[in-house]
């Protein structure tokens, strides 16, 4: 889905008509506070679980009412940028202004009069960059649901098995019988669904949060 | 930096040198006085030593007489002791004569002891063997006379007593003074007989003088009447120096009297000792006079440097220059800052005719400038233009007063110079400042206008572009999903539909600008040349005094009045100005650059107005894009002013054209810049239809499109006109 906010109805109905002949939905706000209306309409977005499809906005830098950059700043604070990439249409004389949008995480902006293909091939990329991070998302969500499943036990002894070490050692370590922690070890293989140390390792490197890892 | 000569800086005085000449008047009366002083001390002085010694020496004279009277009482009680000693006449005989004769010649003084009975008769004599007998000569019998006083006197008062001095000749001229001591011998009652003594009263005082108390003094006994009665064999006195004493003696009075040899104490050796000390006195007061007279010229030469210091050290302090000239107009003096300001050290400019801070082109029109200056007397001041060493022209104001010498003759002139460049600039800086207050103000207007329209032309054609590249996406569709086939031509429609319309409303917008633009054209007023060039020459002349260039304005008589909107043309002529001036600005030469405005009647319907400047003209390749917005040969140019100039002449219904000026050599010297403006007639003549039906009919023109008019401007002349087609 393309988000269309611009003050200009010519501009928006041009950018539907120019989006839907390379066969992309779109969606059009004649204003910043008519997006953000709509945005919470049912309940509130939260970057968890909005948007539901890849999205990406073409926002018009200079409008009557809110700017441009205020729903960007707005958008950036409660996270929503990384699941919608936000490409800037800027009049003449506004390209600083874009380009420190673009440093505060804009994903591009496009100049009017703009070249119109070339505008839709940057919102096809954003479109796939709001896929890959969506994808991501649901990844995330789906080893946390794994990691969830293991019991304390089997996460310690997950992570011993994870640094190379063989059940007697875990076992001594853990106060506990080789045979306990041969059934804990076939329990987190079974849940991870991997076969091996070497899939668990590589497993636990998707599963872990990322602010976790660098410790 | 080279000491100023001195009959230059006679301005400044020095303190002292004038006290010196008018206090040695009243100094020359104090002088006289003192002399004056010192020669009645030196007289007083004199008058009281010959006083002084001839006091001492008569006191000295007086003390010896005392001495000398004493002397004589001594020998006179001795001898009259001797005598009585003698023994008694009675026991006369041998032993008597031998005694007597024995004290005799043991007392010169004495002549001759007698003895003589109651009867004053001779009894017995006996002479001294020392002298010739005193009466051999005269008897004795015929003196006696004195000799019977003094006995009698003796008898009567029964004690010796002395006679006068008598005189008694001795023969052959000689002669002596005598004086007889008579004592009376009595038995009992009786007188038994007497005892007579001679003395000789020059022996007498001969044993005075002997004795020593006369001291070398003449020696002198006066008789009881006065007259000399004898002399000493001493040295005769001078008659000057003179005692007198009485002596005494019973039965007579005798009077010793000494005079001294000394002569009255002559005034000769004591003026030459007061010559002398007089001499000295004068020496030791010329002595310290000149020291005085040294110490306060060392005074004043202190005063003096320290008064040429302090001068020095103001020259050296100002910021002013200061420069003298004698009256050939060679420079003899310029202080440091003078110095700094040019340049030149002070060496390369003291008595150089042809000041090396001349500009070169300004040479001939300096010397003549002053050639006048020299001729006059009074002071001056004038504005000029100097150059430094490297070549730098720079503003000044130059104050000049003549210098007047000691003698009161007229020696040169003495100049202030200030550097009004830093003036300068900041008039410029704030000149510029305003022209820039101005321009941004004119610029946010007509940036406001463009960034508008831009805005609006922006909308519209990018959704024309939006349609046509999704229709022809359409049209070229071959991925996947479903086939557009069905809905395809209403969809492409749809997009022309869109186009058709954005198209229109692009078109609209232009026409809206160009009817505000037109609404200006109506602001036209009548107004004299002469009164646009009043209103624009401040701006200009403040921009040709940064650049030291001239500015001549040629109107002919009788030009009429032009039609036109007064403020654009101004800013015509004001762009045109500034374009010549920073053209003379860029190219050095040698005549003054001089920015020349002339209006002149081109035909009875038309005005032109030139400005002609001589800097280096304009090449082909920058003529052929002179015109072109945004083409500028400067840095900070923006290059609308030539194309802005242009659209604004043509908006009049004039022509904006340049040539090339050239010397008769055919040298490229200058450019000129001339347009047209239609005169403000009451009525319209015929011959100008062409050029208004341009302006008014050919309203709907487009600024952008004018075309380009390189072909014209190789021609070194062009001729524009509203439609972009060469005039004529």
């Amino acid at each position: 889905m393309v988000y269309l906010v611009d003050d200009e109805s010519v501009v928006r109905s041009a950018l539907a008509w120019l989006l839907r002949s390379r066969r992309l939905l779109s969606q059009a706000f004649d204003s910043a506070e008519s997006f953000e209306a709509a945005l919470d309409a049912p309940a509130p977005a939260t970057p968890d679980l909005w948007p539901v499809g890849p999205s990406c906005m073409l926002l018009d830098l200079r409008m009557g009412g809110m700017s441009g950059l205020s729903l960007f700043d707005k958008l950036c604070q409660r996270g929503l940028t990384e699941g919608m990439p936000v490409i800037f249409l800027t009049g003449h004389g506004d390209v600083a202004t874009a380009v420190a949008a673009i440093k505060r995480g804009a994903f591009d902006f496009v100049e009017k009069p703009f070249s119109d293909n070339a505008l839709v091939d940057r919102v096809e990329s954003a479109l796939a960059a709001s896929r890959t991070h969506l994808e991501s998302r649901a990844e995330r969500a789906r080893h946390s649901r794994i990691l969830q499943q293991l019991s304390e036990r089997e996460l310690d002894v997950m992570e011993l098995i994870s640094r190379g070490l063989p059940n007697k050692i875990i076992a001594e370590r853990m106060f506990l019988s080789i045979r306990t922690v041969e059934i804990h070890r076939a329990n987190v293989f079974e849940k991870l669904g991997v076969n091996s140390a070497v899939e668990l390792v590589n497993a636990m490197h998707k599963l872990r949060p990322p602010h976790r890892q660098g410790h | 930096m080279k000491a100023a000569p001195s009959s230059d800086s006679g301005f400044v005085g020095a303190p002292g040198i004038d006290g010196l000449a008018s206090a040695s008047r009243p100094r020359l009366g104090l002088w006289v006085l003192l002399v004056v002083l010192v020669l009645v001390a030196e007289g007083v002085l004199l008058v009281m030593t010959v006083q002084y010694r001839s006091t001492r020496t008569q006191a000295r004279l007086d003390l010896a007489t005392a001495a000398a009277n004493t002397e004589l009482r001594q020998i006179l009680g001795r001898d009259l002791e001797l005598v009585l000693d003698l023994p008694a006449p009675a026991a006369q005989a041998p032993s008597w004569e031998a005694k007597v004769a024995r004290v005799l010649g043991a007392h010169p003084e004495m002549l001759r002891i007698e003895q003589r009975d109651p009867a004053f008769e001779l009894r017995a004599a006996v002479d001294s063997r020392l002298y010739t007998p005193t009466f051999s000569y005269v008897a004795r019998s015929q003196m006696h006379v004195d000799t019977d006083i003094a006995c009698a006197s003796s008898r009567r008062r029964s004690g010796p007593a002395y006679s006068d001095a008598y005189f008694v000749p001795l023969g052959d001229g000689a002669a002596s003074e005598v004086m007889d001591l008579c004592i009376v011998e009595r038995e009992g009652e009786t007188v038994a007989g007497y005892l007579v003594v001679s003395y000789s009263l020059p022996a007498l005082l001969d044993q005075v003088g002997n004795s020593g108390a006369a001291e070398g003094n003449d020696l002198i006994l006066l008789g009881s009447d006065g007259t000399r009665a004898a002399h000493g064999s001493l040295r005769a006195g001078a008659g000057v120096y003179r005692a007198n004493r009485m002596v005494d003696l019973p039965g007579t009075a005798l009077q010793l009297q000494l005079e001294s040899p000394s002569l009255r104490p002559r005034l000769v050796p004591d003026a030459m000792g007061v010559f002398v000390v007089s001499l000295s006195l004068a020496l030791i007061g010329v002595v310290a006079a000149l020291m005085m007279d040294m110490r306060r010229r060392a005074g004043v030469e202190s005063a003096l440097a320290d008064a040429l210091s302090f001068r020095k050290a103001m020259e050296d302090s100002l910021v002013t220059g200061l420069r003298a000239r004698d009256l050939q107009g060679r420079i003899t003096y310029a202080n440091p800052a003078f110095c700094a300001m040019v340049g030149f050290r002070a060496d390369e400019l003291i008595g150089s005719a042809t000041p090396p801070y001349w500009p070169p082109e300004q040479r001939l029109a300096y010397q003549e400038r002053r050639a006048s200056r020299l001729a006059s007397k009074g002071r001056d001041t004038f504005e000029t233009v100097f150059m430094r060493k490297d070549g730098e022209r720079f503003p000044s104001m130059v104050f000049e007063a003549p210098l007047i010498g000691v003698a009161g003759q007229h020696t040169g002139w003495v100049s202030a110079i200030v550097d009004l460049s830093a003036q300068r600039q900041v008039e410029e800086i704030a000149r510029q400042q305003q022209e820039r207050l101005q321009g941004t103000a004119r610029l946010a207007t007509a940036g406001e206008m463009a960034s508008l329209l831009s805005h609006e032309l922006t909308q519209p054609l990018s959704a024309i572009a939006a349609y046509a590249t999704g229709t022809l996406n359409m049209l070229a569709d071959d991925g996947d999903g479903p086939a557009w086939d069905a809905q395809l031509p209403r969809l492409i429609k749809e997009g022309l539909v869109q186009i058709a319309d954005q198209a229109h409303r692009a078109g609209r917008t232009i026409k809206s600008v160009h009817n505000f633009v037109r609404r200006r054209e109506g602001s036209r007023e009548r107004t004299a040349v002469a009164e646009m060039m009043d209103a624009i020459l401040p701006l200009i002349r403040l921009q040709a005094r940064k650049n030291q260039a001239g500015i001549e304005i040629e109107i002919d008589d009788g030009t009429p009045h032009v039609l036109c909107d007064r403020a654009m043309v101004e800013q015509v002529l004001l762009n045109l100005a500034r374009n010549g001036l920073q053209a003379m600005q860029s190219t050095a030469t040698d005549v003054a650059p001089t920015l020349t405005l002339h209006v002149r009647a081109e035909t009875h319907a038309w005005i032109r107005i030139g400005v002609r400047d001589r800097g280096s003209g304009i090449d082909d390749r920058t003529a052929a894009q002179l015109f072109k917005p945004f083409f500028t040969t400067r840095a900070d140019g923006m290059g609308l002013g030539l194309s802005v100039c242009r659209t604004i002449v043509e908006q009049h219904g004039g022509t904006l054209a340049f040539a090339n000026l050239r010397d008769p050599e055919g040298r490229i010297c200058g450019a000129e810049f001339s347009f047209t403006l239609p005169a403000a007639h009451s009525s319209t003549p015929d011959d100008t239809d062409r050029y208004v039906q341009g302006e008014t009919q050919g309203g709907t023109h487009d600024i952008a499109s004018t075309r380009s008019l390189a072909s014209d401007l190789e021609l070194q002349r062009s001729t524009l006109h509203p439609d972009g087609l060469p005039r004529g």
